[in-house]
């Protein structure tokens, strides 16, 4: 609306129009953030065969849900090389097959413990003549102290049943005649 | 010239003979033949009522090798079920290689992957025994 | 390790694309999973990845092995054929080629 500024006598004409609505009000969000709900066959301490990547027809054991659909699960690498790691649940087949998880400590395993290290950053050049060389690094000793800690207690379970840690080392495949849409897991 | 002529051994579609049926809804159950009907089509009877009377396509059929040889032409459930009782069809069904083939494979599609890990390893060490007598004979043989 | 023995896909074969009496349609193909007989077992392929590998004259990034990824989408018909689409449509050359059909995402 134009109105007579009192101090310098002058209408001052706004900018704009006001809209006919004052200022809508934004719509709220209504959808809320759920947590994932896993298939009702993975249970703590199934034995779990990955489906694809670098430890593709491995079975191990699957030890907790972490956050997002992510399973925390261990080889354990003594029998089969898989070290305690994170993978979907997308990419697992569980199977009925359940290993006893008494007296195993998985309590400090969570998406933080497996963040990745921040790289300090390198300035342009050296990225441009250095390239990125893949160098290996070796594993940290916490992680090898807490993979020990972890399979000590897991494997003691596991060798109490018959046949449960060849089971486990063997890895899982398809051959011919196998029907995956029919085999029992 | 004279010629010898046998009866054939084939199993026949004839009246008494047990089936197993392989479709619709008494899958994987026996009956036995009542009645031709014709070259396709049998009536089919059991002493319960787990497959109803009913004419059925020999195509959907597997005839077993067990007959029941004194049931009359056309009997009806009731005679059916008493010539099932007194020849212990039943049992003889579960006797037969067929039924105890299909029963196995049945067992083997159930196991869960532990399970098939599990055979895996014994039929392994059946493997070597086999392997391991073969060659004792062989040497005591040679 | 021979690749026979670590084997974690089914093997299926490329029909045909999706098609009239006419007309094709390129954008969907029609699978054949090795095994699959109804529309029934085929509903467990659904969403499932399919990978169709081959070699090709020159390298790219260090390989002259390609893949053109995809996905089941749904039974077609009533003998277990699947559709599928891919990112970019399989050539009319893989008629009858083999495809991976991958475990994953795997509902089991």
């Amino acid at each position: 609306m134009p109105a007579a500024n009192k101090s310098t006598g002058k209408r001052e004409v706004a900018k704009w129009y006001p809209s006919s609505q004052e200022d809508p009000e934004p719509k709220k969000v209504r959808k809320s953030i759920r947590p994932t709900k896993l298939r009702p066959s993975l249970k703590p301490g199934a034995v779990l065969i990955i489906l694809a990547g670098r430890f593709r027809g491995k079975r191990v054991v699957y030890l907790k849900p972490l956050s997002g659909g992510v399973l925390l699960v261990t080889g354990p690498f003594k029998i089969n090389g898989v070290p305690l790691r994170r993978v979907n649940a997308r990419y697992v087949i569980a199977t009925s097959t359940v290993v006893d998880l008494t007296d195993v400590n998985v309590d400090k395993f969570d998406d933080k413990y497996f963040a990745r290290e921040k790289e300090a950053k390198k300035s342009k050049e050296e990225k441009l003549f250095k390239g990125d060389k893949v160098t290996k690094k070796p594993t940290p000793e916490v992680r090898k102290a807490d993979q020990k800690e972890v399979d000590a207690a897991l494997l003691k379970n596991i060798k109490n049943v018959r046949h449960l840690p060849d089971y486990i080392a063997s890895s899982f495949s398809l051959s011919k005649g196998d029907r995956p849409h029919l085999m029992q897991f | 010239m004279s010629c010898e002529v046998k009866t054939s051994q084939w199993r026949l579609v004839e009246v008494g003979r047990i089936v197993l049926i392989n479709d619709g809804p008494s899958k994987g159950k026996t009956a036995v033949i009542v009645e031709i009907i014709d070259h396709k089509r049998v009536l089919i009877d059991s002493p319960d009522a787990s497959v109803p009377r009913q004419s059925f396509p020999l195509a959907h059929v597997s005839l077993t090798s067990i007959v029941l040889k004194s049931l009359p032409r056309g009997a009806r459930t009731g005679v059916v079920a008493k010539f099932w009782e007194k020849e212990g069809i039943a049992e003889k069904w579960e006797k037969s290689a067929l039924a105890k083939r299909i029963a196995s494979s049945e067992k083997r599609w159930a196991l869960n992957d532990f399970d098939r890990f599990k055979v895996m390893v014994l039929k392994k060490q059946r493997r070597y025994e086999v392997k391991k007598a073969l060659a004792k004979t062989a040497k005591a043989s040679a | 390790m021979p690749e026979s023995n670590h084997r974690l896909y089914v093997k299926a074969r490329h029909l045909s694309y999706q098609r009239g009496k006419r007309n094709t349609n390129p954008n969907t193909s029609l699978v054949q999973i090795e095994g699959v007989a109804s529309p029934n077992e085929a509903t467990f392929y659904c969403g499932k990845r399919v990978a169709f590998v081959y070699r090709a004259k020159s390298e790219k990034q260090g390989s002259k092995i390609r893949v053109i990824w995809g996905k089941v989408t749904r039974p077609h018909g009533n003998s277990g054929i699947v559709r599928a689409k891919f990112r970019k449509n399989l050539p009319p050359a893989s008629f009858g080629a083999t495809l991976r059909v991958m475990l994953y995402p795997s509902n089991v």
